[in-house]
């Protein structure tokens, strides 16, 4: 709950502190008394604020405006459960008071209740359709909060009725890219992009399904256009830089990844990036002073915690890796190439047992997982099960026929069982792959974790 | 306006984050003050050229063409020329060869060793000069005449001295037949055949002459040279050189399977990695897998690298092999091997498994040694507890390697492992400010120069001055020094195995020949003793198979044994 809080942080809410004021039909002294609060609680003079509200409310216990106005000065005091009391009492007294429902959707983020946010955001959007700025935060948190239907459902509806923003547009591609649904995605960003030619948003998000649709060079040339029109909101220089780290646009990824962290440098999750692009540099000790930063900002991201796991693995620091690695697990979802990692650790510390055991069980999470099968080969050639070690490496040659590990253990594996002709043969596919330099396996190299999402 | 409070979040985190940092802290502290309590600190000191009167300076023959002996050699060695019972120093330089002329003579030196820690520079008088483009130095009595030999490696022709016992040498290379032409790096004298005489393994490095094509690298960017990787060039089969007990020897290389391997070999240790009593040989390769040349008796040798796993990296990549040795790490009575590698490449401890298969173990040694390249090597008892430590000798071939490569330097540290029963701890930061100083190594021997009974190191480094280490404090555990004296055995009592209990605490120890890089060591064996006051037993089985039992010895002493006849005498220390 707390990452997603920290993801729809994002997107920032307005205090609707000046609602208007003169379209209520107030006396004069009530207005600039509330005039007066606002101001005072704009300049942060909580208490004056609060003596001047006392005064009003005194004689207008039911006053929403007051209400309100003194909800947010409870709200900036952290006390939130009397902020959320006074926005109801406000709300109970005008429904339809579009300033109190977005303070309290606010509040409710803030209180860790995005859903409530949700119904507060949808009660502002049917009182005031043509709020685009409602409506964006809305469809956008219901894609943060993965109800990828209703977020489409709502654009699509909106679309009827509205025309609809550019943002809104590309955040529906983003929807149906998430979903699935690579080309009414890639329809939605066109659609963006023929209301606003260079919007690198949508520029992104066609890199983003190009790649999914296996067309590196479509994705290279819409990240090369999306470049030339990036402006410096550090989001999108993040999605920017997935993008690009995709494509191998390691120099890209980086630049783009540096000025979000320069823009906002404590956001965990452009750090993490910014980590996986030091990995493929390859700079392990950068990367390594990246992600310890970026858990010191969010101390139980396991992504993070996972990928520094894996660096200090690559620098062979290897009790420092598995309490990283082990820490990450504790959390739901674990990637299986962490406990592919973790095995390889137990492999290097002599505990054979277990390096299976971890090695097993990233192939029950992913059968088609080549290294965790060619690692099982190997710990089963240590062991000398040589039926066992054959039988796993094969089918790791069979999911991944270039890579070199398992083709060297299979000679090793000839070689010890006295076959020297079929070691030969191996280890000739061996230097056949690195003449080719096929494998892109790198010393030491364990495959790298997968791009940060 | 917005009351945007993340403040409020944020400051839930800083306080979290406080208290992990908290937590760590006390972790580390408390771990720290643990490890100081039982360390009892020793250090090496740098003796400078004025205290040693070492003043030689080794020349690279750095030139901006580049050629790729200038940045391989060159070697040393502890040895005893004289039969005194302290050791000399010997140098090796570079010289005259197809690529280089030198503008003022240059010499090898050989250092006589005053027994007050200073040294005298002998070399003319003992006609051990070199004179071609020396690499490295191997030192053997192959004629067992009692006078250790001096075999110099080199670009172009290797040299045999003959000790002639009066101090001075005399050049037998051609008599012997031992010239090994082309390019040699190291050599090691063992006894392949156990027939007592001293054999010879030489490393051929690359196929390499001033008129071959790809002499030199360029970088295209910069326009500028430099070193090229040996894989531009062709390998080369090492030789064996087989005693004939005359003077002379016989090349084996093609009938013992040696030449078989064609190679890119620097480093090579001669040990018994299957206890079979037949002495194998470990020797890397730069950028070809590593050779395991499996000795199957009657003069044959079976290269078994591959399947036994210490060929290549765990991915089958062949890697940069330079320094080697051997040694029973973990007292399970199997020898280990060792090899340094070039940056990001990782050294590797291989751990014997007993069936002429090895795995991967270096511990904390791998992360200490990601981006430095090693050379000179060697496991040996710097503290007498009686298990091997390691010295790494370190330093990047390439001298412009800084401007294309971040984090890797030109000059490294030297480090420091100390064998804690469980693995190795770099105890480089505490043992002496030597280790904070970044030299270009490449050659290291181990030797006790001044008798005090603990290990000492020479360093040699390219183009610069040598960098001699005394132990102290490796004294202060109790300590028994062997000077093995063959009869039947090859003189070097190359497979020799020490078995010696003291303090209830049995161990034991093979006599390895080599190990390191291009250099030579102190061949008497010293026997750890860690705090125990007495010898219980001290058993030597030789490689002829003659097992001598000894009792009733003295500690903090250096005694003779004699093969067949046991403990001779015990010689005066300087403790």
């Amino acid at each position: 709950m707390l990452t997603v809080l920290l993801k729809i942080s994002v997107v920032t809410f307005s205090l609707m502190l000046l609602m208007q004021l003169n379209v209520f039909a107030q006396s004069d002294d009530l207005t600039k008394r509330l005039e007066r609060a606002a101001t005072l609680i704009s300049e942060n003079h909580e208490p004056e604020a609060e003596r001047e509200l006392a005064v009003i409310l005194k004689s207008k216990p039911n006053e929403p405006l007051a209400l309100n106005l003194l909800g947010t000065v409870r709200a900036k005091q952290g006390r939130l459960d009397e902020a959320e009391s006074l926005f109801s009492r406000a709300l109970r007294i005008d429904k339809e008071f579009v300033g109190a429902h977005k303070n309290l959707a606010y509040l409710y983020l803030l209180k860790g209740q995005p859903e409530k946010t949700v119904l507060e955001l949808k009660e502002i959007v049917r009182l005031k359709p043509d709020d685009a700025d409602a409506s964006y935060k809305l469809a956008h948190l219901l894609f943060a909060l993965g109800h990828l239907d209703d977020c489409i459902n709502f654009i699509e509806a909106n679309r009827q009725s509205h025309t609809p923003t550019v943002p809104l547009i590309t955040l529906l591609g983003d929807a149906y890219q998430k979903k699935g649904s690579l080309e009414k995605a890639e329809e939605s960003y066109l659609q963006a992009l023929n209301a606003q030619s260079n919007d690198a948003d949508a520029l992104v998000g066609l890199a983003a399904v190009s790649q999914a649709k296996g067309d590196g060079k479509r994705a290279a040339l819409y990240l090369a256009r999306a470049r030339e029109s990036m402006t410096d909101a550090p989001d999108l220089l993040y999605r920017f830089a997935v993008a690009a780290l995709r494509a191998e646009m390691f120099d890209d990824a980086k630049r783009a990844l540096e000025r979000a962290v320069e823009l906002k440098p404590d956001e965990a999750s452009y750090l993490v990036a910014l980590g996986a692009v030091w990995l493929k540099k390859p700079d392990l000790f950068e990367a390594e002073r990246v992600f310890r930063r970026a858990l010191e900002l969010q101390p139980e991201d396991a992504q993070a915690e996972m990928y520094l796991g894996y660096t200090l693995l690559k620098q062979k620091k290897l009790p420092e890796a598995r309490g990283w690695l082990e820490k990450s697990t504790r959390k739901d979802a674990v990637p299986p190439e962490t406990f592919y990692y973790l095995g390889l650790i137990a492999q290097e510390q002599n505990e054979d047992e277990r390096a299976i055991e971890l090695f097993e069980k990233a192939v029950r999470l992913l059968p088609s997982f080549s290294n965790a099968h060619i690692a099982l080969g190997s710990t089963y050639l240590k062991l000398k099960n040589y039926a066992r070690a054959q039988s796993e490496l094969e089918t790791g040659v069979k999911l991944k026929p270039d890579d070199t590990k398992a083709h060297y253990n299979l000679a090793r594996l000839y070689a010890q069982l006295k076959d020297q002709r079929r070691a030969q043969e191996e280890m000739a596919i061996v230097e056949k792959l690195k003449s080719a330099n096929n494998s892109g396996t790198q010393e030491g190299d364990v495959s790298a974790p997968s791009s940060p999402r | 306006m917005n009351f945007f409070q993340a403040s409020i979040v944020k400051n839930r985190y800083v306080i979290l984050l406080l208290l992990i940092s908290l937590l760590y802290f006390t972790h580390d502290s408390a771990a720290q003050q643990t490890s100081v309590k039982k360390n009892r600190v020793i250090t090496f000191e740098e003796l400078s050229a004025k205290a040693s009167g070492i003043t030689w300076v080794h020349n690279n023959a750095h030139s901006p063409e580049r050629y790729l002996p200038e940045t391989v050699g060159a070697g040393c060695a502890f040895l005893d020329y004289d039969n005194d019972g302290w050791m000399d120093i010997y140098l090796v330089n570079s010289g005259p060869s197809d690529f280089y002329t030198p503008t003022a003579p240059l010499k090898n030196a050989l250092y006589h060793n005053n027994h007050d820690g200073t040294f005298t520079d002998v070399t003319d008088k003992a006609g051990v000069a070199g004179g071609t483009f020396g690499m490295g130095v191997a030192v053997g009595d192959y004629d067992g005449d009692g006078f250790v030999d001096i075999y110099v490696t080199a670009y172009g022709r290797n040299i045999l001295y003959h000790n002639n016992g009066n101090g001075t040498f005399t050049d037998v290379t051609t008599h012997a037949g031992v010239a090994a032409p082309g390019w040699s790096t190291c050599a090691v004298w063992f006894d392949y055949d156990n027939d007592g005489k001293l054999d010879l393994f030489v490393s051929s490095f690359v196929n390499y002459d001033k008129s071959a094509q790809n002499l030199y690298c360029t970088d295209e960017t910069t326009k500028r040279r430099y070193y090229c990787v040996p894989r531009f060039f062709k390998p080369q089969p090492s030789h064996l050189f087989h005693n004939n007990g005359n003077g002379t020897f016989t090349d084996v290389s093609r009938e013992s399977g040696i030449a078989d391997y064609p190679g890119k070999s620097f480093g090579v240790v001669a040990t018994d990695v299957n206890n079979d009593g037949l002495i194998d040989l470990f020797v890397a390769n730069d950028t070809m897998p590593n050779f395991l040349f499996i000795n199957k008796g009657h003069g044959k040798f079976e290269e078994e690298g591959l399947a036994a796993g210490v060929a290549f990296s765990e991915n089958g990549k062949t890697r940069s092999g330079m320094g080697v040795d051997a040694a029973d790490t973990d007292g399970d009575g199997w020898q280990d091997l060792f090899v340094a590698n070039i940056d990001q490449e990782f050294f590797s401890l291989y751990h014997n498994q007993k069936d002429l298969t090895f795995t991967d173990e270096p511990g904390e040694i791998a992360p200490a040694t990601q981006l430095l390249s090693g050379w000179g090597l060697k496991f040996f008892d710097y503290n007498n507890d009686g298990d091997p430590d390691l010295f790494l000798t370190n330093g990047h071939p390439d001298d412009l390697i800084e401007m294309r490569v971040s984090r890797v330097k030109y000059k490294e540290p030297l480090l420091l492992f100390e064998n804690t029963g469980k693995g190795f701890r770099n105890v480089s930061a505490q043992s002496g400010a030597v280790f904070a100083k970044d030299f270009s190594g490449r050659g290291m021997a181990v030797g006790d120069f001044d008798n005090d009974g603990d290990l000492d190191v020479l360093i040699s480094n390219n183009g610069e001055a040598p960098v001699l280490l005394r132990n102290e404090g490796g004294n202060r555990n109790n300590w028994l020094g062997l000077q093995l004296v063959a009869t039947k055995s090859n003189p070097a009592a190359v497979g020799a195995v020490i078995t010696w209990q003291a303090g209830g605490v049995k161990r034991s120890r093979l006599k390895t020949g080599g190990g390191s890089y291009l250099s030579s060591h102190d061949p008497r064996e010293i026997l750890g003793l860690g705090t125990a006051t007495k010898v219980e037993s001290v058993e030597i089985r030789w490689p002829s198979g003659k097992v001598d039992k000894l009792a009733n010895l003295p500690i903090n002493a250096y005694i003779k044994v004699v093969e067949g006849e046991g403990f001779v005498k015990s010689r005066s220390t300087s403790k």
